[in-house]
């Protein structure tokens, strides 16, 4: 805000800057004693501070690249290529490509994508703890995206990695067959395993099997194709160990029985590797979890302080419906955006607006509904909008006498738009543009000092609708 | 959709007709009777339930003309009990009503075959007016709504892959959502543009068919996306 500004205003004029300055005392007037007005503030604070109290899943503010992670969504095998692609901000297709190729010099590409399965951990979607619940309680069934398999791309994939195999086999490049059939099999039958063990469907196999993770692909009900996928997939391993065994079967019967021995136990080693890696990292899971448990009842103690706050003054003013009107309105939008709400950062127009929206109402008792399309980063000139769209709700609220406000707001590739409408009673704009300074200084020339219009419309039956309009 | 200068119109027509029957699917007892108290008078209540599966009976058996329909719902959610009723009785029209503003739910809900959505906050006028629309065939997009439609259709949606005549909004329909996302009923609408109430319901009818039948995987990501933002 600049000096200029303010010293425009006259007393009566109700400039942001202005109310912001008289809040305080503004609130306190309005209600009847001071001390509910002190008490009601402090769930306000209490929940977004809350709400930094719970560990944050993906670190990293929101300027950086994703985490590696693997994803679910459009996954063909372990997500591996997806979460790669994401992080790395490369095509995935490219990714693909070079997994498949280096899959053919002997064998990196697979070893490689084995190791970044264990390695990269798997996405997390923590949502709005309201959502959360509802979700864990089976209210809002099962809305995950169903898989799409683009079979054309896969057939392809295939037939670049065979063909390649085939030129390296055939060139001699590649391993001796003595080694690649064994090698192959073991790779295809690990994967096929492995792939079993992924932690997608973990907690349910848990639940059913007793809490032992590792029992869960052959206890669990993972239906027809599982089962096929394990005993194919320990199939293809004994295959590989049945190819070693038979090409060193001309040796004499000691070494042919400790490689017996050792393959077993190899092969042992590879089934249950990924089951152990996943019990211990269950058991990180829980520790998380349990932390994650304690913020939320930590959270669930502020919001039952919130709302029986809210409660007791509800009935302490119930004389005054306005004031009981404004007090459960402002709880009734402190846990619907605490619950549902989108995580909104701070430097955004669609915060800066929500944030100013929920300010009027607090300020004003009068509810306004904001929607808001696209979005974007704070500059100046939207810092000016969002003021000037807060004055535009300000004078709604106090002149119009309408008992609802509609803020919409809509992010363009090249410019913004902002709406308020009400729909009390309007005013002349001409004869009142002139000598009402909170109209033209604060909306109209502040809009035209950064660049942007104001228009007004008004009429004295169809309420007043104000657009902003700026330039990106 | 929102408030007085559809209200007296709605009330005429709800007068002279056999009232509306409506059947209230939510699993909080209170907010039902709360429910029943502002609507009772101008609908006839024919049912209720506070499950997915009691809801998928009751629906049935009573047919009712549109059944109030909370998203969050045990038992699957609504998205189920559309699903489930949709099976038996594709006809069966329903208005989709929650307290959660989550865009995926709203608009998960709609695909699934709501013909509308409408925040728990609405007034009982407001009610009465949107269970009439829905009665009559007609959607019922809420401010809200409009704005998470403007927003899955704007830009996101990669033009190359899908079928345009259902993944993109014309322009006029895209005028229409403006305005309803703006806060403006049918009617305003209606006058603003100098068209006939029946063709902002064409236009919004036409929209909401859209949301159902395009390609899903795209309105999905742009879900997801959205949550990663």
């Amino acid at each position: 805000m600049t000096a200029t500004d303010s010293s425009h205003l006259e007393p009566d004029m109700h400039d942001s800057e202005a109310v912001a300055t008289q809040h305080a005392s503004a609130v306190r007037d309005g209600m009847e004693s001071p001390a509910p007005t002190t008490e009601s503030a402090q769930p306000t604070a209490a929940v977004p501070t809350a709400k930094e109290a719970v560990p944050d899943p993906s670190p990293g503010g929101p300027e950086d690249k994703p985490r590696a992670t693997r994803v679910a969504e459009g996954a063909w095998l372990g997500g591996v290529c997806t979460g790669l692609a994401r992080h790395l901000g490369w095509p995935l297709m490219v990714i693909r490509i070079a997994f498949v190729a280096l899959a053919t010099f002997q064998f990196i590409g697979v070893i490689a994508y084995g190791a970044l399965w264990l390695l990269m951990p798997p996405e997390s979607t923590v949502k709005a703890p309201g959502l959360e619940s509802a979700s864990r309680a089976g209210f809002r069934g099962q809305n995950k995206p169903k898989r799409r398999i683009d079979w054309g791309m896969l057939l392809a994939l295939v037939a670049l990695g065979v063909g390649l195999l085939w030129i390296m086999q055939n060139t001699g490049l590649g391993i001796s067959s003595q080694l690649f059939w064994p090698v192959a099999f073991a790779c295809a039958g690990a994967a096929l395993v492995w792939r079993q063990a992924d932690s997608e469907q973990q907690k349910r196999w848990r639940a059913e099997a007793g809490g032992k993770a590792w029992l869960a692909p052959f206890v669990a009900r993972g239906g027809w194709p599982a089962l096929v996928r394990v005993i194919v997939g320990l199939g293809l391993v004994g295959a590989a160990f049945g190819i070693v065994i038979a090409q060193q079967g001309q040796i004499s019967h000691l070494p042919e029985v400790m490689a017996m021995t050792m393959l077993a136990l190899a092969g042992l080693a590879i089934v249950l590797a990924p089951w152990l890696h996943r019990s211990r990292s269950a058991l990180n899971q829980a520790r998380a979890e349990k932390v994650r448990a304690d913020a939320r009842a930590d959270m669930a103690a502020h919001l039952h302080d919130s709302v029986l706050q809210t409660l007791a003054m509800i009935q302490r003013q119930a004389d005054d419906p306005k004031a009981v009107q404004k007090l459960a309105r402002r709880q009734e939008r402190e846990l619907r955006n605490w619950l549902y709400g989108d995580e909104l950062h701070e430097a955004t127009l669609k915060a800066a607006l929500t944030a100013a929206a929920a300010e009027v109402e607090d300020e004003r008792g009068v509810p306004v509904e904001l929607v808001t399309v696209g979005d974007c980063d704070t500059s100046e000139e939207i810092q000016a909008l969002v003021r000037a769209t807060r004055e535009a709700m300000v004078n709604a609220a106090k002149h119009s006498g309408a008992d609802k406000i509609d803020g919409y707001a809509e992010v363009d590739e090249d410019s913004i738009e902002v709406f308020i409408r009400d729909r009390g009673q309007g005013f002349d704009v001409d004869a009142v543009a002139e000598d009402r300074m909170g109209v033209k200084g604060s909306i109209i020339d502040r809009m035209a000092r950064h660049g942007g219009t104001a228009t007004i419309r008004s009429g004295p039956s169809d309420g007043t609708e104000v657009r902003l309009e700026i330039k990106r | 959709m929102t408030q007085t200068p559809d209200q007296q119109s709605a009330e005429g027509t709800a007068a002279e007709r056999r009232p509306y029957s409506v059947v209230i699917v939510d699993d909080h007892a209170m907010f039902r009777t709360g429910v029943k108290a502002e609507i009772g008078r101008s609908v006839a209540l024919v049912g209720e339930a506070a499950d997915a599966d009691r809801a998928i009976a009751v629906i049935l058996q009573s047919q009712p003309d549109v059944v109030l329909l909370d998203v969050h719902l045990p038992g699957g959610g609504g998205v189920e009990v559309i699903r489930k009723v949709h099976e038996k009785s594709p006809e069966q029209k329903f208005l989709a009503l929650s307290v959660s503003d989550a865009a995926e739910d709203v608009i998960g809900v709609i695909r699934a075959g709501a013909r509308g959505y409408v925040t728990k906050s609405i007034s009982g006028s407001e009610l009465i007016d949107a269970i009439r629309r829905v009665a009559e065939g007609d959607a019922v997009f809420s401010p809200r709504l409009a704005g998470f439609v403007l927003d899955a259709f704007s830009g996101s949606i990669d033009l190359a892959t899908v079928d345009e005549d259902l993944d993109r909004l014309s322009q006029r329909e895209r005028e229409v959502l403006r305005l309803i996302a703006r806060g403006y009923a049918y009617k305003e609408v209606a006058k603003e543009l100098f068209i006939s109430i029946k063709t902002v319901e064409t236009h919004v009818s036409s929209v909401l068919r859209k949301l159902q039948l395009s390609n899903r995987h795209q309105l999905t990501r742009w879900a997801t996306d959205r949550r990663l933002v």
